[in-house]
């Protein structure tokens, strides 16, 4: 049985509808004749709220039908941009709900609030509301980076208690009680939600390590802050995971296990073996570079679609910037081109930065591919990723699919680049990593 | 617990591991069973929250208890 594939705008065209008709809802509920005041306001965002909240759980519930035909990075470039959504519709909703209440009851705002928060189910949505809130101000960019990934991940986690929390204040709500047939599709709609997050994002990775049985075999230091972890399983192969797909990884040790980290394998997968290179930037990738050997790895995947399928056109340009040698590393190995015309461009600040490079010479020399390195400060002209620069690398440019994995800066310089050439969006391949 | 014991336990594992390993075509049908077993409760949970779902709305504004204004 195959599965339907999914386009993005397929996915955009029936998650807008169904915003539409929520909020659609909200106006055939008001009172006639329909003003503009706090109590539509209250309404209209509270549905949208709603709708918007079961949508990204089902866009990060990891179901395979999203991730291929979508893509992880646009998946995750959707959920960052209808986060904030969320939570400021929720917010509005609040405040304007308390507002017409205070209008329709003549009371000060105060003791609205507080006549509010004793109708029942308002106290837990008012919790729920609060923890989207604190999720919303830990993401942004200036507490983000105060904070460290597991604390950044652990409220993360809170958003579907949050979530709950507001469904049966929802489903009380003025906008679905006395259409049962609404209240029936808005609760199908929480209920798959959280279906597909307990499939893909519990029962599958519990399924795998029991399964695959993955074990840290070897840790092996690459450069001064670069590792590699090599782990063994059984019936990989079952995994189908494709060079240039991610997983995330958790490390199930007392103080990794509660940790889910995204890295891309490093080598092409084996029936009994992957490979991943980190980073170790962090106090979390710290604790990865000591893992004992004969560790559990409990692994989510695989994901993204970086890899030779999206391959349309003849020859390939592979662009890769410090550890986002990773992914390259392993579809260097595997693109199978008539006439070896595959070339990586590898840019890195120092020579000691440059991780893998006794493989990709090795596979070089054995395929014909070629390998270019850029090594040296960014302001050196010898170092220029502009496409000008690579059309002169790689010849005619147009006539290639690039793959790209660098950091956020460089790939953003190098996208920008290509795009103001008039380099066609199709034959960009690209995962980001950005949390 | 004893030495024996100790023995007998790590035994075990060798006198009842099965000999026959699931086939990964049994593995990916029984995950499906499982999805549609998952999404069938679902269903099943979903109808029952919408069907027993309040039919007056404490939150309406239209049923709120105006304050009297004035004597």
């Amino acid at each position: 049985m195959r599965l339907p594939r999914l386009t993005a705008t397929l996915i955009l065209v029936l998650v807008w509808l169904g915003a539409a008709l929520a909020v659609l809802q909200s106006f055939t509920t008001a009172e006639l004749p329909i003003r503009l005041g706090a109590s539509l306001v209250a309404h209209v965002t509270g549905m949208a709220a709603g709708y918007a909240a079961a949508i990204m759980l089902i866009l990060m519930s990891r179901s395979p039908w999203l991730e291929r035909g979508v893509g992880s990075h646009r998946l995750a470039r959707w959920h960052a941009w209808g986060g904030p959504v969320v939570i400021m519709l929720t917010v509005i909703h609040t405040l304007a709900a308390t507002q017409a209440w205070a209008e329709a009851g003549s009371l000060d705002p105060m003791a609205a609030a507080k006549e509010v928060l004793d109708l029942p189910g308002l106290a837990t949505a008012l919790i729920g509301t609060a923890i989207l809130v604190l999720v919303g101000l830990a993401s942004l960019r200036v507490l983000r980076r105060r904070i460290s990934y597991e604390q950044w991940h652990f409220l993360h986690l809170l958003t579907y208690l949050a979530v709950a929390f507001g469904f049966a204040h929802q489903l009380a709500g003025p906008d679905l009680v006395g259409r049962q047939w609404l209240q029936i599709a808005w609760s199908l709609l929480y209920t798959y939600a959280f279906a597909l997050v307990l499939r893909w994002r519990v029962l599958q990775p519990l399924f795998q390590l029991w399964r695959h049985r993955l074990r840290v075999e070897e840790v092996r230091q690459e450069s001064p802050d670069v590792i590699s972890v090599l782990m063994s399983g059984a019936h990989l192969d079952e995994l189908r995971a494709e060079p240039g797909q991610f997983f995330r990884w958790r490390f199930l040790r007392g103080q990794t296990w509660r940790s889910a980290y995204p890295f891309s394998l490093s080598a092409p997968p084996t029936c009994n073996r992957l490979r991943i290179t980190v980073k170790t930037c962090g106090d979390g990738t710290r604790r990865i570079a000591r893992i004992p050997i004969g560790t559990l790895v409990f692994a989510e995947g695989p994901y993204g679609g970086l890899t030779s399928r999206r391959r349309r056109r003849p020859r390939v340009l592979l662009i890769a910037g410090g550890v986002g040698i990773t992914p390259m590393r392993a579809l260097f190995e595997v693109i199978d081109l008539p006439g070896k015309d595959v070339t990586l461009v590898y840019r890195a600040s120092r020579e000691q930065d440059l991780v893998l490079k006794h493989e990709l010479d090795e596979i070089a020399e054995r395929s014909g591919a070629r390998v270019v390195y850029l090594v040296g400060p960014s302001t050196d002209t010898a170092n220029d990723m502009s496409a000008p620069a690579l059309n002169r690398i790689v010849g005619d440019l147009s006539d290639h699919d690039v793959y790209l994995c660098a950091s956020p800066r460089l790939a953003a310089r190098v996208r920008e680049s290509l795009m103001d050439r008039g380099f066609p969006r199709q034959q960009l391949h690209e995962e980001r990593f950005n949390f | 617990m004893s030495d024996t014991a100790l023995d007998y336990r790590r035994r075990i594992p060798l006198i009842t591991r099965p000999s026959v390993a699931p086939s990964p075509s049994l593995i990916r049908w029984s995950l499906r069973i499982v999805t549609v077993m998952l999404f069938s409760a679902a269903t099943a949970f979903g109808v029952s929250l919408g069907v027993s779902a309040p039919e007056t709305s404490p939150t309406s504004v239209v049923q709120h208890p105006v304050a009297p204004t004035g004597p």
